[in-house]
């Protein structure tokens, strides 16, 4: 069964960008342009601390999924069953 | 990237104008705060504040932090910022960034790459540069405030923006590199990744800077004083431990194809001395 990742807890985000970086890097390039996954920051006036908010594209799925969950420090990402995650 | 070079991009708010330049002499002097004190020390006439990142700033983890050298109160002083700064100048393929004069009226600078644009203080933040690529440096309660959580470490920032007039700083860099030997980058890479219990610093979940995993509580606070190496690449000071090994940084260097050797770098502090002779 294909295998998808899913930042399943953005939350626990801190936007250090390494899941950015690692997918990059396993397109042989390092830099921003062109990058599967974006990290947005979000501030709210109301609170004191910054949200992140992660935009993935599909083609993320084609790439070293396991290396770029576990690259992540705070565990953002799941590995799901492609099924699991149309339902889910 | 520049490996032989330093790229500068120049900008006078008095005429609203922007020119880059390439400087082969100032090479020697690496990155960050020796490169700043230099250029500080040729343009110190004219007001500048430069912004310098290192050659390894947006490449290896931990190395996430941008020099500032600019004159307040007849005093030179260097600060550094955390956020997502240093990856974006580098990926807007410069070295530093000089802001000379002072504006008409109240500006926020708008880079790409190294096209500005003068835009009013009032400009929507979210109209500036690119979302995901960019950072900001905003003033907040007269004090500057990068990327909505990282602090100066001092209050002389604030009045230098202040006196320039300058209300705001976007920069977004979409230069992509690839290292001639990637495998061999990545090996690296990953080995100063696993290096964390090297790093002065404890795990958290508070905004980290780019390239960094710690999360640390301390990340918004800045920096200022410390190791001239470490401050020259401008790595993490909770970092010192990994950046002020000379075998390590040279790999790295040379990794990306940079022809600096042992000696190059051992030597830095002298050549920081002396301009610091120079400017009495």
């Amino acid at each position: 069964m294909a295998k998808c990742l899913k930042a399943s807890f953005p939350q626990k985000c801190i936007g250090c960008e390494l899941c950015v970086l690692e997918a990059q890097r396993q397109l042989k390039k390092v830099g921003l342009e062109g990058a599967l996954i974006r990290i947005l920051r979000n501030k709210k006036d109301d609170k004191e601390f910054l949200e992140y908010s992660i935009d993935m594209d599909a083609r993320i799925n084609s790439l070293d999924i396991e290396s770029i969950r576990s690259v992540c420090p705070t565990e953002v990402f799941e590995i799901l069953n492609e099924d699991a995650h149309e339902l889910g | 990237m520049n490996s032989v070079s330093k790229k500068v991009l120049f900008i006078n708010l008095d005429k609203s104008t922007s020119e880059v330049k390439t400087f082969p002499d100032l090479h020697k002097y690496i990155g960050g705060v020796a490169l700043g004190l230099k250029l500080y020390e040729l343009y110190q006439n004219e007001d500048p504040l430069i912004f310098s990142i290192g050659p390894l700033n947006g490449f290896f983890p931990f190395i996430s932090k941008t020099s500032v050298v600019f004159e307040t109160d007849g005093l030179i002083e260097d600060v550094y910022f955390g956020g997502y700064l240093s990856s974006r100048l580098r990926f807007s393929d410069l070295d530093s960034l000089i802001i000379f004069g002072r504006a008409s009226q109240p500006v926020i600078l708008d880079l790409q790459n190294e096209s500005v644009s003068f835009r009013e203080d009032d400009a929507p933040h979210n109209s500036l540069g690119l979302p995901g690529k960019r950072s900001f440096l905003g003033i907040v309660k007269k004090q500057p405030l990068l990327d909505d959580y990282f602090l100066s470490p001092e209050s002389g920032l604030g009045q230098k923006f202040e006196k320039k007039r300058l209300a705001g700083l976007s920069v977004t860099g979409t230069a992509v590199y690839t290292p001639k030997d990637m495998d061999k980058y990545t090996t690296v890479y990953k080995q100063l990744l696993a290096r964390t219990k090297e790093v002065g610093a404890e795990h958290g979940f508070f905004p980290s800077c780019s390239g960094c995993p710690m999360g640390c509580a301390k990340s918004n606070l800045g920096e200022v004083g410390g190791n001239v190496l470490s401050h020259s690449l401008v790595a993490c000071g909770f970092a010192e431990n990994i950046y002020t090994d000379v075998g390590t940084v040279f790999s790295c260097l040379n990794i990306l194809g940079y022809d600096y050797t042992h000696e190059d770098i051992e030597n830095l502090p002298i050549l920081v001395q002396n301009v610091l002779k120079n400017l009495g």
